[in-house]
């Protein structure tokens, strides 16, 4: 039997992890982005937030993302097999690089243009908003790609505890020493991270493109 | 708006240790064109910060309507008056029309009424609102950018000027209008306006009176037919004479 004809005879089991897979990654990222842009913003106003929030997420990322799996499994009310657990892993993995990104994004904003929000007399939160927030926006973006880039990938880890998705093929392949079942998981998977990737340039760049368009 | 009186009152103002202001006072009243004239990094700028407190002085005090400026509401005391930013600072992610209607825009005025002010702006620095309105920032050169820079700094019809260089990227030709245009503009309108300039020729255009800043200090202030017949010292017949 030919891996094509294995595909075929596979496929809707496939596309149906890949859908769930999907799920896992958008909510995930979702979450990231929830949480960390508000707090990166309340970086950029207090500074002394920085060095903790900062150095929680740094050290989230140095931990193996099989390892925080197995450590979050233990825990009462966040922990336990099943999606939950790697949804909750995937968020802080996601917290990182979004959470860099909009406070270097609002950081590099031109001190010129600063001084030209405060000296119209805009409060600190018109500054935010109107001038710091859209000026920030490529770098924020960058952010999330980066995040939902990786996520994709750990998410076929995520099966290690249950999560689904394409990883569950993958481990099942790597069980049952079948190469067909890991490449049915990890191509699907390889080709969702270049589409999520190429997708969110091209959101990227319509959005840097249709920045300065007079407003209505 | 009808311009107010502006008064610093012994300021000073360092940093990093180096003394750049010292015991400065002077006076601006309504309606009056100051021009504050003097080498690059001799305090001028600082000067015109210290009036919307973006800086904020050692010790003395900085005045505005009568009022010292640390009683103000920094937000309130910026919008009533006009900041022409040195280097612009025009918003990237906004259009120009949407830059010179910025500060009616935190004042709450209808975009109607805003897009009527933004065009009228623009069309009195002597750019068309059709034709650059729209555009960013980005896509004017460095002259017509100053230009939409006076253009916001007038919007709100404020009642005081702060004008950092803002005709230095302006092509000689553009500059001697602008200067015209700026010039029976304040007039008429009787608004109180320092004006920052290294352009010795464009100080003695522009100014009711000059005040020639130089180490820290304030050398000579007086009309420019006073600074011209009698010149306080050598720096500042020197100054003056370098340009002639
Ligand atoms: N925010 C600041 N921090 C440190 N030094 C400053 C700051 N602003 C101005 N200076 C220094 O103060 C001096 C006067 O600057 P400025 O007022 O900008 O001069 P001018 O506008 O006449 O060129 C310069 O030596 C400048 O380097
Ligand atoms: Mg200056």
């Amino acid at each position: 039997m030919s891996f094509l004809e294995f595909l075929a005879g596979r496929w809707t089991e496939i596309l149906g992890l890949t859908l769930e897979h999907v799920v896992l990654v958008v909510i995930s990222t979702v979450a990231g982005v929830l949480i960390a842009v508000p707090l990166g913003l309340a970086i950029t106003r207090i500074p002394a937030l920085g060095r903790p929030v900062l150095g929680f997420a740094g050290v989230i990322q140095t931990v193996p993302s099989l390892a925080l799996f197995g450590l979050l499994i233990p825990l009462p009310f966040i922990g336990g097999i099943g999606s939950r657990t790697a949804i909750i892993a995937l968020v802080l993995y996601a917290l990182l690089p979004i959470l860099r990104n909009t406070v270097t994004g609002v950081r590099q904003v031109d001190p010129a243009i600063l001084d030209a929000a405060n000296g119209m007399g805009m409060t600190d939160w018109q500054r935010l908003t109107l001038v710091e927030v859209p000026l920030a926006l490529p770098s924020i973006f960058s952010g999330i790609r980066i995040a939902t880039v990786v996520g994709v990938g750990l998410v076929t880890i995520a099966a290690a505890v249950g999560a689904g998705g394409l990883g569950s093929l993958i481990f099942r392949g790597l069980a049952m020493l079948d190469s067909r079942l890991l490449f049915a998981g990890a191509i699907p998977s390889a080709i969702l991270a270049l589409l999520a990737d190429a997708g969110l340039a091209m959101l990227e760049a319509r959005l840097v493109a249709s920045r300065g368009a007079p407003t209505p | 708006m009808k311009g107010v009186a502006i008064s610093f009152r012994e300021v000073t103002k360092s940093f990093d240790q180096k003394i750049v202001l010292d015991r400065v006072s002077l006076e601006v009243s309504p309606g009056e064109v100051l021009v504050l004239l003097g080498r690059s990094g001799c305090g001028k700028t600082t000067l015109l910060r210290l009036v919307n407190r973006l800086v904020d002085a050692d010790a003395g005090g900085v005045y505005v309507g009568g009022r010292e400026v640390a009683d103000w509401d920094p937000v309130e005391l910026r919008r009533g008056i006009g900041y022409a930013i040195q280097g612009v600072g025009l918003l990237p992610n906004l259009s120009v029309g949407d830059n010179v209607s910025l500060v009616p825009r935190l004042l709450g005025w209808n975009a109607e009424r805003r897009r009527e002010r933004a065009a009228e702006m623009l069309r009195l620095v002597g750019l068309d609102p059709r034709e650059h309105g729209g555009r960013r920032p980005d896509q004017l050169s460095g002259g017509q950018r100053q230009r939409v820079g006076v253009a916001r700094a007038l919007a709100a019809d404020p009642q005081a000027l702060l004008m950092d260089e803002p005709f230095g990227a302006v092509d000689p030709i553009g500059r001697r209008s602008l200067q015209e245009e700026f010039r029976s503009l304040s007039r008429e309108l009787g608004k109180t306006v320092l004006f920052v300039t290294h352009d010795v020729s464009e100080a003695f255009r522009l100014a009711d009176r000059i005040a020639v800043v130089a180490d820290g200090g304030i050398r000579q202030v007086g009309t420019p037919g006073e600074i011209r017949d009698s010149p306080a010292d050598a720096l500042v017949r020197g100054l003056i004479e370098g340009a002639a």
